[in-house]
């Protein structure tokens, strides 16, 4: 590419995916400019002074811990990266009875076995299998998406080579591995386990950022992702950063500056320049127009397909499968400025099991009767919840003494039912969460300082989440690999030459992993050398 | 002699089940010169496709009340017609209402459906035929799948291969675009995939329901379009086109059973197997309730593979691993049958007296999308529809003689009914479920029950008991991605052959096991008769 303009690339977004891509581009010598609509970086892995002395982790709250490889190439820990553990997973239950698992094995073991003993046999095979289905995965969120409809050989040998690790397995984990990819989670999991809460509890990763229940077909292998060190997709998982989740995405800024990118925040863009069929440059809010040899967007299809580039200049047919594209967000975020620790009829006082998540998923019941709520267009009346206190990991987010509860609510569709809408369901929407937690911990009630509430129109507006989905689409199955985004267009390119796509809405997907951000800049780099 | 006798005895074959798919394998089996011998537990062959007197004068296909449609290699191979069938073929494939009076028919004749679209949405008419052909293009794909033996996936038969290849051919076929839609489509909602196409709700949920008929799905439950795309593979008309057979199903099995006889397959009723007899891990034959023992080369099922495996079989034969996900394999049934006895013709409000044979096809009722899915609802949660899916047929109107003149028979299929219902029974809820459909009818038909002579209920414990469909299930477990092709019952076990050597089963349970095609059986049969030529 005749490199006349004065950068290389421009990235629209700078959530921490588009900061990947920034950063991988930076280090391979390219001039790179990262376009941030808001005041501060992030995306939806930002930290925010919300309250005076109160930073909340407004949006995604927990670290799906990232691609091993990026905290690497990026030496993210000299850039202030630090990930302290999150350890175990708290339910409570009406009853009055809990299910405590923690990271200690054989705690855990006991636990269950309190429950049931077969259960927790179980258990430890089920563990096992997991992992032998993620090393079966895993290669496959690092590869770059084949396109089964060309002849080409290259595609041809990603799908050989896929056919051959499926063809490597024994038939034991064969048989897993295409149960977990069609299956739902609890008809997944009935196979292994007894114990309701158990069960619920498992399958609620299986839901997380879809708009399905976990009685749904092709849920069970999101539970996968529970099982890998990178989860694609499910929100939950083992860390915390400190100072929360926008430290990622600042570790992220810092290693693209160093490298030499340069980033704007408060810079909106208004169009993508297109001439010809190529990408040139962007239009800013304020009317600046900046020009470079490709363009990348985080942000998602619709906006970058339908807001950003003039109608008209897209063939109709790749228009149509955008608008197809699922968003759908099912999910709300109520984050708690709180005077003291919640206090759990089930375990009262101060505890560990106040250090890792809480999840309000008593049973496969409630957890199924959640999401048929939802389905006609009301947020769950009882909605799986899932709590962090990262206070007792990492003080410095809040005032001495006082903590943070970050809750993270399924399901809140972003299509309420006729006659409703989200503006004046918000704090109802609050009072309900506060109500279904309290049912488990009375005193919540009472140590609540502020209270913010975090609806799926919110997302849209504040954060750019087309329908306040938290992974850029739904994760559903014809959503996913070579068919993310768009049929055809899974490797990270457009339509418009020198238009790229890496943020989640591609593949691997959602979560703080930044898989996409990290292929979609090999891609563009091969790209570069190609035209060199 | 003595060698010719057991050249003759090594061509016995039993055949465990007289249903529509163990005639059409002892056809095959017969033709290609071995000796079938099919063991019918019940008083008459047919399975789950008869044909029964239920009131004085008035006949009904008990069960399946329209078929697959059956393939036409088969109904050629078996000469079908020559044997007495005589298929009707309404027009109208189905007429949907609605409780305000609105009604929607679909017409076997494309146009004639737009016509009739065209009075909800101009849109939706333009958009039907496109959807038409996009199911015909994917149907011809997935038809040819549905007639291979799906391939051993570790080491392939050049036979796999080539039926592979072929698929593969007529994939790329397809051209880009279609080829990414089949691909997308198989695991989406159905609601989704017509909600795509179309405005019409009611038209939506008349297509869509053809996605969960007999599952335990809803129209949002992932993986339902799959099911759909199963079915347009036989017949391409997105909502099902209507096949009846003149005297009822019972009639197709009835010419399916004569044309095995005349092939040389011997065919007993009232021999109910209660055994496998295996010596070294190899079948070498059954044992009768009465105590017979019947030996043979080869034992063929036709019952369903848990039936077959886990109780007519000593699991001490199989694996613990194999019996550990065999029983994992889902087979919720999950509809009821009820048929009237009616003293009239009921009129249905919404069609007023000008009926112009529109009710001669299948009567659709579940208006919308949502009136679906909360009647699935209620099944998850071991309740049955009190708002249910009803797929209603009055077969006397195009087979006159099923009724007494002037009368009728109504055929109503009734979903959802979990066979495990919550806290009760279904000798408990029998009549409540029978109130139920009565009650959900006379919503459309106000006069239908004053006009009900008599009604058979036959729940999801019927069906088992009865009719041997273990947990109800009428297509013998769930179809769904994980129950499908190579995984159809079992992922290594797809391909018609069991753990146990010479033990073979050609039911539903296995590919492509689809309502009243014949495919499995005819599938069957020649994957068993490579054995049996060894």
């Amino acid at each position: 590419m005749p490199s006349n303009s004065k950068y290389d690339a421009i990235i629209i977004g700078g959530g921490h995916n588009g900061l990947t891509t920034a950063a991988y581009l930076a280090r391979a010598g390219k001039k790179v400019l990262v376009l941030e609509r808001r005041h501060v970086l992030g995306g939806a892995a930002v930290t925010e002074e919300v309250f005076p002395g109160f930073k909340f982790s407004v949006c995604s709250y927990v670290v799906s811990l990232l691609r091993p490889e990026i905290i690497r190439d990026l030496d993210l820990p000299r850039h202030g990266l630090e990930i302290l553990p999150l350890d175990g997973t708290f339910t409570p239950m009406p009853s009055g009875d809990y299910l405590w698992r923690v990271n200690d094995h054989g705690k855990t073991h006991r636990e269950i076995a309190r429950h049931s003993k077969v259960d927790a046999e179980a258990y430890d095979e089920f563990g096992k299998a997991m992992q032998a289905m993620c090393r079966f995965v895993k290669p496959i969120l690092s590869m770059v998406p084949p396109d089964p409809a060309t002849l080409n050989p290259k595609e041809l040998m990603k799908l050989l080579f896929i056919g051959r690790r499926f063809q490597g397995m024994t038939s034991e984990d064969k048989y897993n591995q295409v149960q977990l990819m069609t299956m739902s989670a609890i008809d997944f999991l009935d196979q292994w386990f007894e114990t309701d809460v158990l069960k619920a509890t498992m399958s609620a990763s299986g839901i997380i950022g879809t708009f399905l229940g976990v009685r749904s077909p092709g849920t069970a292998y999101v539970l996968l992702h529970h099982y890998m060190g990178e989860i694609d997709g499910a929100f939950r998982s083992w860390g915390f950063a400190r100072g929360g989740t926008g430290a990622i995405s600042n570790a992220i800024a810092d290693a693209a500056r160093e490298a030499g990118a340069e980033i704007r925040t408060k810079a909106a863009i208004a169009q993508i320049i297109v001439k010809n069929g190529k990408a040139k440059g962007v239009v800013l809010a304020d009317g600046d127009e900046i020009y470079a040899d490709i363009i990348s967007s985080s942000v998602d299809p619709r906006l970058t397909f339908t807001k950003l580039i003039e109608a008209g200049t897209l063939p109709g047919e790749f228009l149509e499968e955008v608008n197809r594209y699922k968003f759908r967000g099912s999910s709300g975020k109520v984050n708690l400025a709180l005077d003291a620790l919640p206090n759990f009829k089930c375990m009262p006082g101060p505890g560990a099991h106040l250090r890792g998540a809480i999840s309000i998923s008593p049973s496969v019941e409630y957890m199924e009767k959640a999401y048929d709520d939802a389905k006609y267009g009301n947020f769950s009346r009882r909605p799986y919840i899932d709590m962090v206190i990262p206070t007792l990991t990492d003080p410095s987010v809040a005032p001495p003494g006082k903590h943070i509860m970050s809750c993270f609510v399924q399901y809140a569709p972003y299509k309420l039912r006729p006659g409703l809408n989200w503006d004046e369901q918000k704090e109802a929407f609050g009072d309900n969460v506060i109500n279904t937690i309290a049912e488990y911990a009375p005193n919540i009630k009472d140590i609540i300082l502020h209270r913010q509430v975090v609806t799926p129109l919110d997302l849209e507006r504040e954060f750019g989440l087309s329908e306040g989905n938290i992974f850029q689409g739904e994760l559903s199955l014809e959503q996913l690999f070579f068919l993310r985004p768009v049929p055809g267009w899974a490797q990270f390119r457009t339509p418009i030459k020198n238009l790229y796509m890496c943020g989640s809405a591609t593949h691997p997907g959602g979560g703080i992993m930044g898989g996409p951000g990290r292929l979609a800049a090999l891609e563009i780099l091969k790209d570069f050398k190609g035209a060199a | 002699m003595p060698e010719t006798k057991s050249r003759s005895a090594n061509r016995n074959v039993v055949i465990i089940g007289g249903g529509h798919n163990g005639l059409v394998t002892a056809f095959y089996l017969a033709k290609a010169g071995f000796k079938p011998l099919v063991l019918e537990r019940r008083g008459q062959t047919g399975g789950a496709a008869i044909t029964e007197e239920f009131h004085p004068g008035f006949r009904c296909s008990t069960l399946a009340h329209a078929a697959g449609p059956l393939r036409p290699d088969i109904v050629r191979d078996m000469q079908l017609e020559k044997h007495g069938l005589k298929m009707i073929m309404p027009e109208v494939e189905v007429t949907s209402l609605t409780p305000d009076g609105r009604a929607l028919t679909l017409y076997r004749d494309t146009e004639k459906s737009c016509q009739e679209i065209a009075k909800f949405s101009q849109k939706d008419a333009t958009k039907y035929p496109q959807f038409q052909s996009s199911l015909a293009k994917m149907g011809r794909v997935i038809g040819k799948a549905l007639t291979l033996a799906p391939p051993d996936i570790d080491n392939p038969t050049s036979g796999d291969l080539w039926g592979m290849l072929n698929t593969g051919r007529s994939i790329r076929k397809l051209g880009r675009r279609d080829m990414y839609r089949l691909l997308r489509w198989g695991p989406m909602a159905v609601a989704d995939l017509v909600a795509e196409y179309f405005e019409t709700e009611l038209l939506r949920a008349t297509i869509a329901a053809r996605g969960i008929f007999g599952t335990f799905l809803g129209p949002w439950s992932a993986g339902s379009s799959l099911v759909l795309l199963i079915r347009a593979a036989g017949d391409e008309h997105p909502a099902g086109s209507c096949w009846f057979a003149a005297g009822g199903m019972g009639a197709v099995t009835q010419a399916m059973a004569s044309a095995a006889q005349q092939a040389g397959a011997e065919i007993r009723t009232g021999a109910e197997v209660i055994e496998v007899r295996v010596k070294d891990g190899a079948a070498s034959g059954v044992v009768l309730s009465n105590g017979e023992e019947i030996s043979a080369r080869a034992v063929i099922s036709n019952a369903d593979p848990k039936r077959t495996l886990l109780k007519l079989v000593d699991p001490a034969h199989l694996s613990p691993d194999f019996v550990m996900k065999l029983q994992h394999y889902r087979m919720p049934g999950t509809v009821a049958k009820v048929n009237l006895a009616l003293s009239g013709l009921p009129r249905f409000t919404a069609l007023g007296d000008e009926i112009n044979g529109v009710l001669s096809g299948r009567i659709h009722i579940g208006p919308e999308i949502d009136y679906l899915e909360r009647a699935f609802d209620e099944s998850k949660y071991g309740n049955f529809s009190r708002q249910p899916y009803l797929e209603v047929t009055i077969p006397s109107l195009t087979d006159p003689a099923l009724a007494p003149e002037g009368k009728h028979v109504m055929s109503i299929y009734m979903q959802y009914a979990p066979y495990k219902l919550k806290d009760s029974d279904w000798e408990k809820q029998r009549v409540a479920l029978g109130d139920t459909v009565v009650k959900t009818l006379a919503q459309y038909a106000p006069g239908l029950p004053s006009q009900i002579l008599t009604h058979q209920i036959i729940t999801p414990q019927d069906l088992e008991d009865t009719y041997g469909l273990t947990g109800g299930h009428i297509f013998h477990g769930e179809l769904s991605l994980d129950q499908f092709f190579t995984m159809r019952p079992l992922l290594d076990w797809a391909r018609y052959r069991t753990p146990i050597e010479n033990l073979y089963l050609c039911g539903s349970g296995t590919h492509p096991g689809t309502g009243l095609t014949g495919g499995s059986g005819a599938n069957a049969a020649r994957e068993i008769l490579k054995d049996l030529k060894k």
